[in-house]
């Protein structure tokens, strides 16, 4: 047989973009897809494999919690705020009710934050987890799911045993977590604590976590296919990422060793050693990687809390009808997002004049138009996943 | 340790709140130890800074806001974009309550940036009028006040001079009026008072009489 050779010349050094003539089309991606994580659409104009000028299209999940918060009470916005990242609930309590603990000029008691710290780094976890186990099998990997799956359900047990919740804890109040003793229609007094045997199951179940944590880095971290889909892919400048907004694991995967955790005084983390994990070159896979960093950093900061807990009243003495008086201040908090917050202007009565919701999620995905200029196809899908959002923590 | 709180742990609170107080009264005249990071602000954009609750507040005038926000990000390193929103101050509210004292008719955008290596932030603040306001945008500054902007568009009706594309972001396109405006009823609760306001909601179309008709039901389901 006679191979011209010139021809598989030709054929091995061309490629597919240079040879095809493509013509340019719209792809529509959602609002129903499952690596959207809720309700995003994308409006891509593609040609060939490569997709141009991606405009995502949200508000499919927007229910108006700036507006509902001016008519409800303190208490009752921390049932709506629950909702914002559902991921991690718990955590979007925790900078609302400082705020309103910083203009009524409360202060904690130390058990009370310690109960605080310790759940908000279990809301982390079990949030990192659910990447650990749809990041890879939306690249196609189902295993890593079952393995992190897993361990998310220990973990949520132990906040479901604190709190009454899975999802929507709705444990804090306004100057401690929920009351020590029975309230409202209740007239039996009911002391509340932590349940017994909480702290030693949790000390098992960040072992556990560590070991899962070993796991899934031998699963994923060596798969070739995954190295693939996502080293290089989607890489982020830190610069870019601080105009936009973008923060927390996707800032910190760009190298920017800064985390709100260290820098703000909203939780005594400063009473406790863990690190920041950073990436090196802001792509898919180190904000991969950064994650299952810092769900080990989260372990180890459960782990000091536990051994340091001390005993002591859960709540501030505060009134049953509490009246926030006048004033404006601004608190974030670093959630399993990234930089969440609520600027909060009180006037004097039992529900806030205005409340903005600054959330970690809209932030990142306003880099989607930047990040997806040019990117292959199916990399829309890598670099979607890579971010971690959540349609909720979007929209509000 | 799972120790419960007791008398004495009430009796402690209350001591606490006392020095709590004590110390408030001693501390008054010291300034704030962010005070002179917020007046090194204001000095440098050209501003008045105060620090209201921990929070460094820095009010430009509407017409220096994109001089005074690219000062910031240049001279001080505040390159962190974090959000961008208004308040609506009105006296007359649709919902809500309104604050106990007269207050002026206004609205004020507010942009908070900060840097992300010391964790230094400020909230840039500034005053427009109630009727057609504008300002000129920041997304030649921060590519992240694109959606900002566009969200304060469709929700305070606030015109930003050459935005991009000023287009509704939550809203259908078709929506009229501007929902965080205190003027803006909350129109589910026009048609239908809160529930919870009274115990028990009058049945549609019947009252006692289904009430007493449901009420040997609950207790023998099988009739």
């Amino acid at each position: 047989m006679v191979v011209d050779q010139d021809l598989v010349r030709h054929l091995s050094e061309s490629s597919v973009s240079v040879e095809l003539q493509t013509e340019e089309m719209t792809l529509n991606i959602g609002p129903q897809h499952p690596s959207t994580h809720g309700v995003l659409r994308l409006v891509a104009r593609v040609d060939g494999e490569r997709a141009f000028d991606v405009q995502p299209v949200i508000g499919y999940m927007h229910r108006g919690y700036e507006k509902l918060s001016e008519v409800r009470t303190y208490p009752q916005i921390t049932t709506l705020i629950n909702r914002i990242d559902w991921v991690a609930g718990y955590a979007n309590e925790i900078p609302f009710v400082v705020a309103a603990e910083k203009l009524l000029g409360l202060e904690v008691p130390e058990r009370a934050q310690y109960i605080r710290l310790i759940l908000t780094e279990m809301a982390r976890i079990s949030s990192h987890l659910i990447f650990m186990a749809s990041y890879p099998l939306e690249l196609g990997a189902a295993t890593p799911l079952f393995f992190a799956l897993r361990e998310r359900e220990r973990v949520l047990d132990l906040l479901e045993g604190v709190t009454g919740g899975r999802f929507h804890p709705n444990f804090n109040r306004i100057g401690g977590v929920k009351p020590a003793y029975g309230s409202g229609s209740s007239t039996r007094k009911v002391i509340q604590d932590l349940p017994a045997g909480f702290l030693a199951a949790t000390r098992e179940a960040m072992d556990r976590v560590l070991e899962a944590v070993e796991e899934l880095e031998l699963l994923v971290a060596d798969n070739e296919i995954i190295l693939a889909r996502t080293k290089g892919i989607g890489v982020l400048p830190a610069d870019v990422a601080a105009a936009y907004g973008v923060s927390g694991p996707n800032l910190r995967a760009s190298g920017v060793a800064f985390d709100l955790r260290k820098v703000e005084d909203y939780l005594p983390y400063h009473l406790f050693d863990f690190e920041i994990p950073t990436g090196e070159n802001g792509d898919c896979w180190d904000r991969w990687h950064v994650r299952l960093l810092e769900i080990r950093q989260s372990v180890r900061i459960v782990q000091q809390a536990i051994d340091g807990i001390p005993s002591g009243p859960l709540q501030a003495k505060v009134p049953k009808i509490i009246k926030v008086p006048q004033g404006e201040t601004y608190v974030r908090a670093e959630n399993p997002k990234g930089e969440m917050g609520y600027y909060l202007v009180s006037n004097g009565n039992q529900g806030p004049y205005r409340l903005k919701i600054r959330s970690a999620s809209f932030s990142n995905i306003s880099i989607l138009p930047w990040i997806l200029e040019g990117v292959l196809v199916p990399d829309i899908i890598a670099i979607l996943g890579s971010l971690d959002f959540v349609l909720g923590d979007v929209d509000r | 340790m799972t120790s419960s709180p007791s008398e004495t742990a009430n009796g402690e609170t209350e001591a606490a709140e006392a020095d709590a107080d004590a110390a408030v009264e001693a501390a008054t005249p010291e300034p704030h130890p962010l005070q002179e990071f917020a007046d090194h602000v204001a000095a440098t954009v050209g501003g008045e800074g105060a620090v209201v609750f921990d929070t460094v507040k820095v009010e430009v005038d509407s017409g220096d806001w994109v001089s005074a926000l690219t000062t910031a990000r240049d001279e001080m390193g505040l390159i962190f974009f974090s959000w961008l929103s208004a308040t609506d101050w009105s006296s007359e509210v649709q919902v809500g309550d309104p604050y106990p004292e007269a207050v002026e008719d206004r609205i004020e955008v507010l942009a908070t940036v900060g840097d992300i290596s010391e964790g230094r932030r400020v909230t840039f603040s500034t005053t427009l009028g109630k009727d057609s306001p504008s300002i000129s945008s920041l997304v030649g500054v921060y590519a992240g006040a694109n959606w900002h902007e566009r969200e304060a568009h469709e929700m305070f009706g606030i015109d930003f001079e050459g935005h991009p594309n000023l287009a509704h972001l939550y809203l259908p396109d078709a929506f009229v009026g501007n929902p965080l405006r205190k003027s803006f009823p909350l129109l589910t609760r026009e048609v239908k008072p809160w529930p919870g306001t009274v115990d028990v909601e009058a049945m549609p179309g019947g009252g006692d009489e289904e009430e007493s008709a449901d009420g040997p039901s609950e207790e023998n389901p099988e009739a």
